[in-house]
């Protein structure tokens, strides 16, 4: 008895593996595609990573100041001075005369001119922080020009003039790497999405060629529908998670090469969560696809029986990323980390910006796990009663009454 | 010896299957036939277990069979199943290994149907660039590549040239001949006649007949005798008694006859010169026919 039901649960496992490795093997080594859209995905990651520098975002900015008569050039070491402290770069010339300096920025060759210490000639409207440099320093040379007349000595000056700053206390800890982990959290989710619907998609579109074209059959007279469909879940979540890997790890190193970001001494642990994410997300999602799969028995069919589920999907991104997009740590972000159709790409994006608590990382887990497994049970047993019948679309209502009786004999 | 036992299967208010009994031997080449939708396939289907029955059950060797017997079955759906994207060696690797077998038996079993069915030049492409002729070869190949102890084969001529029905009844006959039930489904009763031993007639989900061909023929009451009378055309026999004309065709006529057959020579002789007078035995066709009109 007991040798028997070993054999049994062996031959249930060489089901699962041998159906697995063989998704594994066909969408990997067999199949051009894979290959493909992992350079593709990373062609546009380096994209977003390398192409800002190469039009020059992230260069200090650059302004040409022209500076006519004696009375405007004390103002030039002032500018440079402050310009240096917030990371402007101002190049200064001396025009010949007002008319010069009118003509130059009238063609765009200088930003903005000071004439005699008493005007600022702008083409239009000047640039804002220019103009607010500018008339900083204006303001400081007269300042110091009316101080000097004043009798008042070169050190009482400078002490008024330019104290030393202030110094800043923070009231919470600062953290370097902020900037760094919001943008991976942005990426993430991206990449999140694109995996999770790529993958459950290449679930649903498998399930149905196999139905399509009868293969189900000769598979199923070798094994339970139940070891089919976890093979093939496994066997493509698998390649799912070898790509996101691949391209995680690929990604973060050009960033980091490209100094777009600096790598957070956690990254790996970023690249951790990602990874775990996608597993819960897909574990949620690609069994309901593969019943949008088994219900139809022709390809063109399947769009329309995943679109509620692609919609649930949109749906999460789209809160996942205006999250990204402004405060991590707001209510609807807060709710929707511990709800399973969003969490999976809600959760990883709080966790990656640093905001989730432990313990909320571990309640989101936990619900999550509860509810794929109610989700597997559910859809294997619809997909059972749906994978061999053909024609129509079978209703869900058919596809669970439906389900196979447990072989008696086989259980004797 | 496989059996099946009092098989019923409904489809919703469909009744597919209703009370289905026969028994395929060892080594027997057994013919199942039937109009569409007689319920050929459910049948098939279930003996894979690929359904399950509503009531009875299937038993090979003595024995119900369970996931793990039919794991060394042999099975050939209808509509043919091959992933089609997917290399005809590694296919058939996959199938075998499916199906139980070490990964070294697997692959030589994939190389040796390969060979045998004569698709080897074509081993290394995917299923999708063969003509459907080499297709079909390939999921006899997939059928057979684990060595089954059984092999169940739904409308396995279909669409095969001559040729290629050669090679695959002779492959089934050599299977066969290894005493394994082989179990096919077919409309080419011809053919069913030629290969089998014994055959099961279904109609609307019940068994019409079963049992070894010869039997099938030579039972019934009537004897028929087939009668070919020179320049006298067929009207001759019109209005016997207790004869009825069953076909009339280039100044033959067959006739089944109740009582002595003497009557019948003698009225042939009256109306001319008789050129053959004999026995016949009705054809595999006639029978069916007659059982799917009853």
């Amino acid at each position: 008895m007991s040798a028997a039901r070993r054999h049994d649960r062996t031959s249930t496992w060489d089901g699962i593996r041998l159906t697995a490795r063989r998704e594994l093997v066909e969408r990997t080594r067999r199949d051009r595609a894979f290959l493909i859209s992992t350079l593709v995905t990373l062609a546009i990651l380096f994209a977003i990573i390398f192409l800002p520098r190469l039009f020059g975002a992230g260069d200090p900015k650059e302004f040409s100041v022209g500076l006519v008569g004696g009375a405007s050039q004390p103002l030039g070491q002032v500018l440079t001075a402050q310009g240096q402290a917030i990371g402007v770069r101002l190049k200064l010339q001396q025009p010949a005369s007002a008319a010069d300096a009118e003509a130059a920025v009238r063609d765009g060759k200088l930003d903005l001119a000071v004439l005699d210490g008493r005007e600022l000639v702008a083409k239009a409207e000047a640039d804002e922080q220019l103009n607010v440099l500018v008339q900083g320093a204006a303001r400081g040379v007269r300042a110091q020009q009316t101080l000097e007349r004043a009798g008042v000595g070169q050190g009482d000056i400078q002490a008024a003039l330019a104290p030393p700053p202030l110094p800043v206390r923070s009231l919470e800890p600062v953290d370097e790497d902020a900037q760094s982990k919001r943008r991976i959290a942005t990426v993430a989710v991206f990449l999140l999405y694109g995996q999770l619907i790529g993958y459950c998609v290449a679930v649903a579109t498998g399930v149905v060629e196999e139905k399509a074209t009868r293969v189900v059959e000769v598979l199923l007279a070798a094994v339970r529908p139940v070891q089919l469909l976890a093979g093939k879940i496994i066997g493509i979540g698998l390649v799912g998670l070898l790509q996101l890997a691949i391209i995680g790890v690929a990604g973060l190193a050009a960033a980091t090469a490209a100094g777009v970001i600096t790598l957070p001494p956690d990254a790996a642990a970023t690249i951790a969560s990602v990874l775990l994410w996608f597993l819960l997300g897909y574990g949620f999602y690609s069994s309901l696809f593969a019943v949008a799969g088994a219900i139809v028995s022709r390809q063109e069919e399947v769009q329309n029986t995943t679109t509620p589920l692609n919609l649930l999907l949109v749906g999460s991104f789209f809160v996942a990323f205006s999250t990204s997009l402004g405060n991590t740590d707001t209510t609807l972000s807060k709710v929707t980390s511990f709800l399973p159709p969003t969490a999976p790409l809600v959760m990883p994006l709080r966790i990656a910006a640093g905001d989730a608590a432990l313990w909320q990382v571990a309640v989101s887990l936990v619900i999550m796990l509860v509810s794929i497994v109610a989700v597997v049970i559910l859809a294997s047993r619809l997909y059972e009663g749906a994978i061999l019948r053909t024609g129509a679309r079978v209703k869900l209502r058919d596809a669970w009454r439906g389900a196979r009786r447990q072989p008696a004999a086989g259980r004797a | 010896m496989l059996e099946l036992q009092g098989l019923s299967r409904r489809y919703g208010d469909v009744v597919a299957l209703d009370d289905l009994s026969f028994t395929v031997r060892d080594g027997q080449m057994f013919g199942f036939v039937g109009p569409n939708g007689a319920g050929k396939t459910t049948t098939m289907r279930i003996v894979l277990g690929v359904l399950e029955p509503d009531r009875g059950e299937v038993r090979w060797r003595g024995r119900p069979v369970d996931a793990e017997t039919r794991r060394r079955f042999g099975y050939m759906p209808e509509e043919r199943g091959l992933y089609p994207k997917m290399r005809v060696r590694d296919q058939l690797e996959y199938f075998a290994r499916l199906h139980g077998l070490p990964t070294a038996d697997a692959e030589r079993a994939a190389g040796h149907w390969i060979e045998r069915l004569g698709v080897a030049e074509r081993a290394g492409d995917r299923v999708e660039q063969l003509s459907l002729g080499n297709q079909q070869r390939v999921q006899l190949a997939a059928a057979l590549v684990h060595d089954p102890e059984v092999l169940v084969l739904d409308e396995p001529f279909s669409g095969l040239d001559p040729v290629g029905v050669d090679v695959l009844a002779e492959v089934l006959a050599g299977r066969a001949a290894e005493g394994i039930p082989v179990i096919f489904s077919s409309h080419q009763l011809e053919l069913v006649e030629r290969l089998c031993e014994a055959v099961a007639i279904i109609n609307h989900g019940r068994l019409v007949a079963a049992g070894p061909v010869e039997e099938l023929r030579s039972s019934g009451g009537q004897r028929r005798y087939q009668v070919e009378v020179a320049d006298a055309g067929t009207d001759w026999s019109d209005g016997l008694e207790g004869v009825t004309v069953l076909e009339k065709a280039n100044g033959r006529v067959v006739l089944a006859v109740d009582g002595d057959e003497q009557r019948v020579l003698d009225a042939a002789r009256a109306a001319g010169r008789v050129v053959s007078f004999g026995a016949v035995q009705p054809t595999l066709a006639e029978l069916f026919r007659q059982a799917v009109q009853e």
